[in-house]
């Protein structure tokens, strides 16, 4: 009987491998011929254009200031481009200025302008790269062309534009962005959208508001992630409509907003939320109410202190020992609840900041109410544990152990 | 006989085909994936997320066993990593050295009562410890688990964020790994439960305080074939699998999961050879089982740096101990295969798993020897067998030189050209007779695995160790 291979010989597939192995070699020798091209090529270019930096840099600030006329290096590719780096660079860490300065350059030398005519005249990576540069240069007479960018059917581009719109920081740079999204939904990823109108709504956080009211689905989402970062006092009332809403991340937002809220209503709202069936919200919650720092917050956060889900018990222990002056009732309160994993929670968060010994001292210096109370509480915070005394306890304990996140 | 020799034969060739072909689909998906990914990372900024409050608490947990040497360097570069919201949790494994008095000395450590809620199984705890100097250090001190797997519970059982980073104490991560890694997860909270990192090989480059100082390709050629390995496995393998939502394996020396589906699987599984891949199909196992929308990403741009065996001993007990590991998850869970309901992981993940890794050695020596006993009975046509094994070995090449062009079109840690030259040129030598061997040694850890020889054994590296000398 034939093998396999004898028959594939007759029958012509050798001529197959034959031609894949040719194939093979070729592939190989591409791969090698690429990987070698490109390590000879980029290690010229480099050599090239770290010799321009270098002498560009030497006459800069002639250079910007228009002593060099702008024709002598603008018309070269590469010395335009460097200058271009050089100067956006320059621009991310300058003051208010040494960036009045380098717009003033920018615009004098036509590089914006330039910069203005990719975006909107280019396709593909020129376009992109231009709408980045033009996000950079945070000149307000780019936001039209990055606003188009926006619009553009390939997702790399509007992502492009985003990223350009987010480095200008500006309320009108996300007026442009919410009023794309409110005529095209959320058609890019979540988190860059987040992260640029995070920082173009830090001044004027109430644009997102009308925006919100009417959005849907996961856009709402993304804008109530948004408002919960970016939220100010001057937003307490606009914040109320969502603490009911149906959607939990909005509901999550409104709890993080209200660590920026006027206090009385924040404390309202967070005493609501703090009972939200949905542990993020409650946590959300603890945390803003551990960011106000108040006494009237104390029986919330013992209330989270006893909560199902343990990042929750920790957040509220954490919040609980911000408020130092308050250790011992505090403490007293925490073991009246009779919970262990809270008590667990609270004591690792007084060893944690470091208030063990202040909470010690107060122990021993004043009574909180007898001194049995006194002696017991002590006891305690020697211990780690509830006393073994209390039936209560672990039953307590136990029940909930069967049902911990 | 001859029949049977046909049939064999018959096998061999579909099979190597199939395996091949595989492979070059994944790389030009591995190629398409990661360029797309380059031009993603530029949407974000990541120094933004430094101090961005998307950023998510993450507790890493690295699990320490008898690392007195490097331990200092190890936990400082730890909790130096570039994240806003950082608890670094040390786990001392039970060791007979001086390693928890190291870090008692250098960060300062004081005994607290921690959350400690034992959910995932382990050995008993000591003590826990907070450092006076960095609060954000926690050290659980325990009797020893005689796993990895024993040890990351511990640290899982103290760990106070939503997310785990699991890491090995001597590894070396780049100081930007974890915002990297965090990326998915700050794109798409809801969905993505886990993330996996690239692990690249340490052993060559040079290290200075506990930071990747240059890299460089180690001098041992066994070290320089496990490079392309690892290039191979991560950048076109795990890349591609992670593409599809498919991917099985999260290496245990670094890899972001989502704390209470870590919790809500048992933990780790401490009797497990390969604790990695056992949780990442656990994981799988139970968000299918409850009809979730999940993805298990993997990111190539995050760097993990880890030593890997230098001698033939160690390699191939590290290799028995991997074909052992993965036998050991497969068949427990073999009632996934072809189920609609776990989807593309029943229906292509773990088929190809075994098909292509855990029987690999057996179909792999068993066509050798039934081509060596064709040839031997004259009923083999040599001009083709040669050609074919020329076929094969040339589209071999192509896989590994094609991860080499991946490294060096996306992340290009290997400059000099002395490396690049030696790197290629491995490429074509790796075939003969180190391939062989490898198939041995994975023959050996099925064979012990049958013989019930299934204790976790660590391997003895060298680590940070080295590094502190410098």
């Amino acid at each position: 009987m034939e093998s396999i291979f004898e028959r594939l010989w007759r029958l012509g597939p050798a001529a197959f491998v034959l031609k894949a192995i040719v194939a093979a070699a070729v592939a190989d020798g591409i791969f090698l011929a690429f990987i070698l091209l490109r390590r000879t090529y980029r290690k010229w270019y480099f050599a090239k254009r770290d010799a321009r930096v270098f002498a560009l840099r030497q006459g800069w600030d002639k250079l910007i200031s228009g002593a060099i006329p702008y024709e002598t290096w603008r018309n070269k590719a590469l010395d335009r481009r460097i200058v271009e780096s050089i100067a956006l660079d320059a621009l991310e860490a300058a003051g208010a200025e040494e960036s009045a300065r380098l717009l003033k350059f920018l615009r004098e030398s036509g590089l914006l302008e330039k910069r203005i005519f990719e975006a909107r005249k280019f396709n593909g990576w020129r376009r992109m790269r231009a709408l980045v540069a033009l996000g950079q240069t945070r000149a307000p007479e780019g936001i039209p062309a990055l606003a188009e960018g926006l619009r553009a059917r390939d997702m790399e581009t509007r992502l492009a534009a985003l990223r350009g719109l987010g480095r200008m920081a500006s309320p009108q740079a996300a007026a442009e962005i919410l009023t794309w999204v409110g005529e095209r939904g959320l058609c890019v990823p979540a988190l860059p959208l987040q992260s640029a109108l995070i920082q173009c709504c830090a001044e004027r956080p109430q644009q997102l508001i009308p925006y919100l009211q009417h959005a849907t689905g996961p856009l709402r989402e993304t804008l109530g992630r948004v408002l919960g970062e970016v939220a100010t006092p001057a937003l307490s009332q606009d914040l109320l409509e969502f603490v009911g809403d149906d959607l939990d991340e909005l509901r999550a937002a409104a709890a993080r907003a209200m660590s920026h809220a006027e206090r009385g209503l924040a404390f309202d709202v967070l005493n609501e939320l703090v009972s939200d069936p949905v542990w993020f919200v409650r946590l959300r919650a603890i945390i803003s109410l551990g960011t106000l720092c108040e006494a009237r917050a104390i029986p919330d956060l013992i209330r989270g202190l006893t909560d199902s889900h343990r990042l929750v018990r920790l957040r509220a222990a954490e919040a609980l020992v911000k408020l130092r002056s308050e250790l011992v009732p505090i403490f007293q309160k925490v073991v009246e609840t009779q919970d262990r994993y809270g008590l667990q929670a609270y004591l690792t968060a007084l060893e944690n900041a470091s208030l063990r010994g202040e909470l010690e001292g107060e122990l021993q210096a004043g009574s909180p109410g007898s001194s049995v109370a006194q002696k017991k509480l002590w006891k305690i915070l020697q211990a780690g544990v509830l006393l073994a005394d209390e039936p209560e306890m672990a039953e307590s304990g136990a029940a909930k152990s069967a049902w911990l996140p | 006989m001859i029949r049977l020799l046909d049939f064999l034969n018959h096998t061999l060739f579909w099979y190597y085909l199939a395996s091949n072909l595989s492979y070059l689909a994944m790389l030009i998906v591995a190629l398409k994936t990661s360029a797309v990914h380059q031009r993603r990372l530029k949407s974000y900024r990541l120094e933004w997320f430094k101090e961005s409050p998307l950023a998510p608490p993450v507790t890493i947990i690295a699990p320490a066993h008898n690392e007195e040497q490097s331990i200092r360097v190890a936990v400082r570069n730890l909790l130096e990593l570039d994240y806003s919201q950082l608890e670094v949790i040390i786990v001392n494994d039970g060791s007979e050295d001086r390693t928890l008095e190291e870090m008692r000395e250098e960060f300062r450590l004081r005994p607290v009562r921690a959350v400690y809620i034992p959910e995932a199984k382990s050995a008993a705890v000591r003590g826990l410890y907070r450092s006076e100097t960095n609060a954000s250090l926690l050290v659980v001190d325990k009797e020893p688990g005689g796993s990895k797997a024993d040890a990351v519970n511990a640290g899982l059982n103290a760990a106070t964020s939503p997310y785990v980073c699991i890491v090995d104490a001597d590894s070396v991560l780049e100081r930007d790994a974890l915002l990297r890694i965090m990326v998915p997860i700050m794109a798409d909270p809801k969905r993505v439960v886990a993330v996996g990192g690239i692990i690249r090989v340490l052993n060559g480059s040079e290290i200075e305080g506990g930071y990747l100082k240059r890299v460089r390709l180690p001098r041992k050629s066994i070290e320089v074939i496990q490079v392309i390995e690892y290039l191979r496995a991560f950048l076109i393998g795990r890349e591609a699998w992670g593409q599809g939502n498919m991917l099985t394996i999260i290496s245990g020396a670094f890899g972001v999961f989502r704390t209470d589906l870590v919790r809500a699987v048992g933990g780790y599984r401490p009797q497990a050879i390969g604790e990695d891949f056992d949780l990442v199909t656990r994981l799988h196992r139970y968000l299918l089982e409850k009809g979730t929308d999940y993805r298990i990403h993997f990111v190539p741009d995050p760097m993990c740096w880890t030593e890997v065996p230098s001698d033939l001993q160690s390699l191939g007990r590290q290799r028995a101990r991997w074909q052992k590991g993965l036998l050991d998850v497969l068949w427990p869970n073999r009632d996934m295969l072809f189920r609609p309901r776990f989807g593309r992981i029943g229906c292509l993940a773990l088929p190809y798993l075994w098909l292509f890794e855990l029987f690999a050695p057996v179909i792999e020596i068993a066509g050798i020897i039934t081509i060596i006993v064709a040839g031997c009975l004259g009923v083999l046509s040599r001009e083709f067998a040669l050609q074919f094994l020329l076929f094969g070995y040339a589209f071999a090449t192509v896989i590994s030189i094609g991860s080499v062009l991946q490294e060096e079109i996306t992340y290009k840690r290997y400059n000099d050209w002395q490396d690049v030259i030696r790197l290629v040129s491995y490429c074509f030598l790796e075939h003969f007779p180190y391939r062989q061997m490898h198939m041995l040694w994975r023959l050996q850890g099925l064979w012990q695995y049958f013989r019930g020889d299934v204790v976790w054994k660590p391997l003895k590296r060298k680590g940070l160790e080295s590094a502190r000398a410098r």
